[in-house]
């Protein structure tokens, strides 16, 4: 049996707003923060789906929850076909090695935990796996602190591969690298993903990033799903006003035409989201109903976007 | 080439101290910036860029240490300036940002006090001179309510507004060059534009000059006039931005265009790596040191040190640079 697909069934999370002793005293419920507001979607098998967004909207609370780390406090997420080996992939390749393990050590763990190979042939495979993510077999004698920040990243991308994964969670797997060795680990997770067929959530706020990286793309506004589309769809024909801006905020090479585009306004205090549609403090095109009702997810074809209105994207720019 | 230089950095060399030896952080670079001029400069993590930032407003702490060079500022030798004088210049006639904004503020005097007492120190103006002045900084930085926010304490403000507040501070004393390390690479996309639109309004009203440090290519390609780009220690490629970008001629830095993943043009998206890594201060290898990671090297640049020379409009250090692209 295989994994055929994942799917995230209105996952909401709420941190705190339970009262605590002293609150109960005062008869306060303190505010929660909801991280993660009903959000809906599914992975099929084989797909690298994207999530964007600025910081805070909520990416890594939903990661956590998907990978099992964190408890919704509301939805479910169900795998078709069989429970999935999953194994996930952080920005910190500082802080997520075990500084007193050997490299090889890190490595085999994963085998060793789920036994997934016969004691005679772990080394065997650690030694494959290194050789996988560009190290060396000799490296595995080493600790984590002898590599730099790429080798890190990609003996943690070995660690997570080690497990055989069915499902892969990355979030942000190369925020904390440099662009040249960014491009590596890409170029390597790229690889790995058509030869393995890995079914993963890739997570970064960077939107060049998952374009390259993405089959699908979720946009992500104050714990949010704002637009869902294949990345073809997301990058030349948003349908989100946010998505639109998102877009066109990141400067790109071109240093004839230097216009900016910047987003108007900052994030909202996300326990304390605007009534009506979220983005609507930030919006050119908000209208009064828009404070009004939160507009509904509006299926498109193959996409979503919760928005009221049909906007042409190739008009959206942002009012000088 | 350029008429009266603004500043001018001549042979700068940084050595870092690690048991009774001299690392070179930075090896013999030499740059101009112009008034009003935006000089870019990019490079990797740990290429120098921050301890030449540093180095210019002699805020360079042990281990590290200025080990050669000139720096002077419209003629002014700042390397021959008592630490006395180069506190007056620094504020004053250098004004600078950094990636987090706690680092240049108070976190326990209200916005419109640090204000205020940079400009007092700085510019001579009386009490109600200088309260008019704060207000217009924080409009001109695009914060609502004015009065409020100078009331304020750095942390009742968020990330973007106190980058605002830093960038009013920099600016505020009229300095003739701003040094801004990493100024929004803690920011969001959002923000990060909202940030640079400022500064470059700022930058027009003001005319003040920048040298402007990131890793980020879309940073400079948006803001800067000229780039200098910097590899394990060495300026290894200076040129004006559009050149630059259309006819890289030193192999790291087309290497890094090519590695920044971007539009392609046809709607597609791409990224080349360069293999390896940049060697660390304390493993340089000889002759070029970008040799073990370069395309187009041949047996010379495993020994000869290439000397950055004139290459059309701008200047490489390369023994076999890529030859000039025209646009199509
Ligand atoms: N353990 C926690 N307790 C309380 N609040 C939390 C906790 N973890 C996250 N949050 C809050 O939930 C919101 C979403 O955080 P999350 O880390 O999921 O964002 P993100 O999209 O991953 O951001 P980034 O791009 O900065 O990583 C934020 O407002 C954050 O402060
Ligand atoms: N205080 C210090 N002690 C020891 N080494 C230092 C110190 N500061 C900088 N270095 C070293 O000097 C070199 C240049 O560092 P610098 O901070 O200028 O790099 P950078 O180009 O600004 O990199 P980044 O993009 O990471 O900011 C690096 O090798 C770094 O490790
Ligand atoms: S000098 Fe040689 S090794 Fe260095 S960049 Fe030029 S071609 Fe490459
Ligand atoms: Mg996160
Ligand atoms: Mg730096």
């Amino acid at each position: 049996m295989k994994l055929e697909g994942v799917d995230v069934k209105a996952v909401s999370k709420t941190f705190g707003g339970k009262a605590g002793a002293f609150e109960r005293l005062l008869g306060r419920t303190p505010r929660g923060l909801r991280a993660v507001r009903d959000v809906s979607f599914s992975i099929s098998r084989g797909e690298v789906l994207g999530l964007v967004g600025e910081s805070g909207c909520g990416k890594s609370t939903l990661a956590r929850v998907i990978g099992g780390l964190l408890e919704p406090t509301g939805g479910d997420i169900a795998f078709r076909g069989v429970k999935p080996r999953l194994q996930m992939v952080f920005q910190d390749p500082f802080s997520s090695l075990n500084g007193r393990w050997r490299v090889d050590d890190i490595i085999a763990e994963p085998i060793r935990t789920h036994r997934l190979r016969p004691k005679g042939e772990v080394a065997g495979r650690v030694a494959e796996l290194l050789e996988q993510v560009g190290l060396s077999p000799a490296d595995g004698v080493k600790y984590p602190q002898a590599f730099s920040g790429g080798q890190r990243q990609r003996i943690s991308i070995a660690r997570a591969l080690a497990g055989e994964p069915d499902f892969l969670i990355l979030d942000e797997p190369t925020s904390a690298l440099d662009v040249s060795v960014q491009a590596q680990i890409l170029n390597l997770l790229r690889d790995l993903q058509s030869r393995l067929g890995l079914t993963s959530l890739f997570i970064t706020h960077n939107l060049s990033v998952v374009r390259l990286m993405a089959d699908r793309v979720g946009v992500m506004y104050l714990g949010e799903l704002v637009e869902l589309a294949s990345a073809d769809d997301i990058f030349t024909n948003p349908k989100h006003p946010y998505t639109r801006l998102l877009i066109d905020a990141a400067p790109d090479l071109d240093p004839i035409d230097r216009t900016l585009h910047p987003i108007p306004g900052e994030l909202p205090d996300p326990s304390r989201p605007p009534s009506g549609c979220s983005f609507r403090t930030r919006c050119p095109y908000a209208q009064p109903l828009c404070a009004e009702t939160p507009p509904p997810l509006r299926w498109e074809a193959a996409r979503e976007v919760r928005c009221h209105f049909d906007l042409t994207p190739k008009s959206l720019s942002v009012p000088a | 080439m350029m008429e009266q230089p603004l500043l001018s950095v001549r042979h700068l060399s940084i050595g870092l101290s690690r048991q009774g030896t001299q690392l070179p952080v930075l090896n013999d670079v030499s740059f101009d910036v112009a008034p009003g001029e935006v000089l870019g400069v990019v490079g990797e993590s740990g290429a120098g860029k921050s301890v030449a930032g540093a180095a210019i407003i002699d805020l360079l702490v042990p281990p590290l240490r200025r080990t050669a060079g000139e720096i002077a500022l419209r003629g002014d030798r700042l390397d021959l300036m008592s630490p006395r004088q180069m506190h007056r210049v620094r504020g004053k006639r250098v004004g600078f940002i950094f990636q987090d904004p706690m680092t240049s503020l108070n976190p326990v005097l209200s916005i419109g006090k640090q204000l205020k007492d940079t400009m007092r120190t700085h510019l001579r103006l009386g009490s109600s001179e200088l309260h008019g002045r704060a207000l217009d900084w924080v409009t001109r930085v695009g914060l609502p309510n004015p009065e409020r926010i100078l009331k304020a304490a750095p942390h009742e403000l968020s990330g973007g507004q106190r980058q605002r507040i830093v960038i009013a501070l920099a600016l505020c004393a009229e300095p003739e060059i701003v040094i801004a390390d990493e100024p929004t690479t803690a920011l969001d996309v959002s923000v990060q534009a909202q940030m640079l639109d400022l500064m470059r309004l700022l930058h027009k009203e003001t005319g003040t000059a920048m040298v402007l440090i990131t890793h980020d290519l879309g940073v400079v390609a948006k803001m800067a006039d000229r780039v200098a780009v910097f590899y394990a220690g060495r300026l290894i490629e200076i040129a004006s931005t559009r050149a630059l970008f259309q006819s890289p001629r030193h192999p790291y830095t087309a290497g890094l265009i090519g590695a920044t993943p971007a539009p392609d043009g046809q709607g597609g998206m791409q990224v080349v790596a360069i293999p390896g890594a940049m060697p660390g201060v304390d493993a340089l290898p000889p002759g070029c040191a970008f040799h073990p990671r370069c395309p187009r090297a041949q047996a010379d640049c495993r020994t000869v040190v290439p000397p950055l020379v004139v290459l059309g409009t701008g200047e490489a250090a390369c023994l076999h640079p890529l030859p000039e692209r025209t646009a199509a």
